[in-house]
């Protein structure tokens, strides 16, 4: 934790010294991080919480797990930021739907989770989408049969977790059925969804976001309207 | 910006053995947490994981002590039993290296725990929603002792192909005239994967079903992690002739006189003296202390 926090104070120290306006007033907007969106205050114990709710999230899907507020970069839900300060590193490539990519929230990731950004979604062991995106769920990364855990984790943003309960959900991590209403997906998600389902073991697990409000359907689970 | 107040943080809560909160570093913390997503998200499917050297020799519980150092936070509490005792070897020094690594409350009591990390037992008073189960395990792969090649039990699981299972348990009725497996006994999650509860004695196999508990499973020496979500169908496997079914004893607890826990036999003396009690600490204290309070009124 200490480390991390070096690297990031040497790194703002370097980037501030090397793109300080005197030395190259060209680049300075482009590196500057004054408009940069601030990762977690405590990372130790706030990715720890994030995590408990994503965790909660996806072994009981359709319930609505809330993180706490924090800033978020133009473009991006609290909750999908926070998941992503909280499972992102080196190690996981990440797609953006090219309608959420703006660079306050490029940047911010690159900086905070030092994370790749991929162009292809199947690459992707995260991706980071709004309801409209251009394509369906088997674009991503599915995992084999040998191994279903290679799949991409799919954050879908929405417009709200609450809204009058139009979808019924069954499976592992539900007691009997369980009853969601998401605003703010296109006619095409049901169809999508029950593909995804019925690939078993193989598919995405989604995780929709909604301000700061967050709920889970992992592959498991099936949608009957 | 955020690293002034972080580090103020971090200077108050690391321990003074100057090791992170819960001991892994976050890089390791973070991929565990991803694993564990994927184990939720595909129950009984062992999902692999860089298992990183615990201080303490495998075969004590390293895989389920980097689940835990990987889920637990501040406000939880943490039970941890070994073969259902609170006060043993294992128990203690797993116990107490959470309470000092990332000072977190530690009790005995299971109805007040909220991580609960155990080695071959689950506790005999129900578990609830909301508690986490994490089991210690020595080798996930359920069909491992049948087919040696990692590459064919991944087929084998990837097809259902669990036929040789069943084998198993039938060249049991046929040399014994029951199934003879008492502890690991094979369960299917879910109707899909094939999976080894860790060496639970079968008594313990029907609490897996329908469990309002979350049940996360690490394995350290072979790096797996698995899981099974709440309410989530978990059979064990039988036959239509040779349903399954869980031991018993003529005996009952020596101390809280329970005729429905799992026992222990005690030996008491080199001339066949014997007593049974409770393996689960907890469960028989607290019913001896309702019992003695009883006999008080």
């Amino acid at each position: 934790m200490t480390a991390t926090n070096e690297t990031h104070l040497f790194a703002m120290q370097a980037l501030s010294t090397t793109f300080s306006p005197a030395l190259s007033p060209a680049t300075s907007t482009a590196f500057s991080l004054a408009g940069l969106c601030a990762g977690f205050d405590d990372p130790v114990h706030q990715s720890q919480q994030v995590f408990r709710r994503a965790l909660t999230a996806l072994s009981e899907p359709g319930t609505v797990q809330n993180v706490p507020e924090s800033p978020a970069p133009e473009g991006a839900h609290s909750a999908s930021y926070q998941l992503c300060l909280t499972l992102l590193d080196a190690e996981t490539p990440l797609w953006i739907a090219p309608a959420l990519r703006t660079d306050a929230l490029v940047s911010a990731l690159r900086f905070h989770c030092g994370c790749r950004l991929v162009d292809e979604p199947g690459q992707a062991e995260f991706a980071l989408i709004s309801p409209d995106f251009d394509g369906d769920l088997t674009h991503f990364a599915q995992g084999s049969h040998e191994y279903p855990d290679r799949s991409t984790t799919v954050i879908v943003q929405v417009e709200s977790l609450d809204a009058a309960s139009t979808w019924t959900l069954r499976g592992p991590g539900i007691d009997g059925i369980r009853k969601v209403g998401i605003a703010g997906l296109d006619p095409r998600w049901p169809g999508m969804l029950a593909d995804n389902c019925r690939q078993f073991p193989c598919g995405v697990d989604l995780m929709f976001t909604a301000g700061t409000a967050l709920m889970g359907l992992p592959r498991t689970t099936r949608v009957e309207i | 910006m955020t690293s002034a107040a972080s580090n103020h943080n971090s200077d108050t809560e690391s321990d003074s053995n100057g090791y992170n909160f819960a001991y892994l570093d976050e890089q390791t913390k973070r991929m565990i947490r991803r694993c564990l997503l994927k184990a939720v998200a595909v129950p009984g499917y062992q999902v692999p994981f860089g298992g990183r050297e615990m201080p303490l020799p495998y075969g004590w519980g390293t895989g389920g002590m980097q689940v835990t150092a990987t889920i637990i936070g501040q406000d939880d509490v943490l039970k941890v039993i070994d073969q259902g005792a609170d006060d043993t070897t294992n128990a203690v020094s797993i116990r107490r290296f959470f309470a000092r690594t990332a000072g977190v409350a530690t009790t005995e009591s299971t109805l007040a725990a909220s991580v609960i990390q155990t080695r071959h037992r689950i506790p005999e008073t129900p578990l609830s929603h909301g508690q986490i189960l994490v089991y210690q395990v020595p080798i996930p792969e359920p069909l491992r002792f049948i087919e040696p090649r990692e590459t064919e039990t991944r087929k084998m699981h990837a097809l259902q192909e669990y036929g040789v299972m069943h084998v198993k348990l039938y060249e049991d009725i046929a040399r014994f005239g029951h199934i003879a497996t008492t502890y690991a006994y094979p369960v299917k999650v879910n109707g899909h994967y094939v999976m080894d509860p860790s060496p639970i004695p079968k008594f313990d196999n029907p609490k897996m079903h329908g469990s309002p508990a979350l049940q996360l499973f690490g394995a350290g020496r072979e790096k797996r992690i698995y899981a099974i979500p709440p309410f989530t169908r978990v059979e064990s496997l039988d036959f239509e002739d040779h349903p399954f079914e869980i031991q018993g004893w003529d005996q009952t607890c020596e101390f809280c006189g329970s005729d429905h826990s799992f026992l222990d036999e005690v030996v008491t003396d080199d001339e066949g003296g014997r007593i049974f009690i409770c393996s689960d600490t907890d469960y028989c204290n607290q019913r001896f202390e309702t019992g003695a309070r009883q006999e008080a009124v």
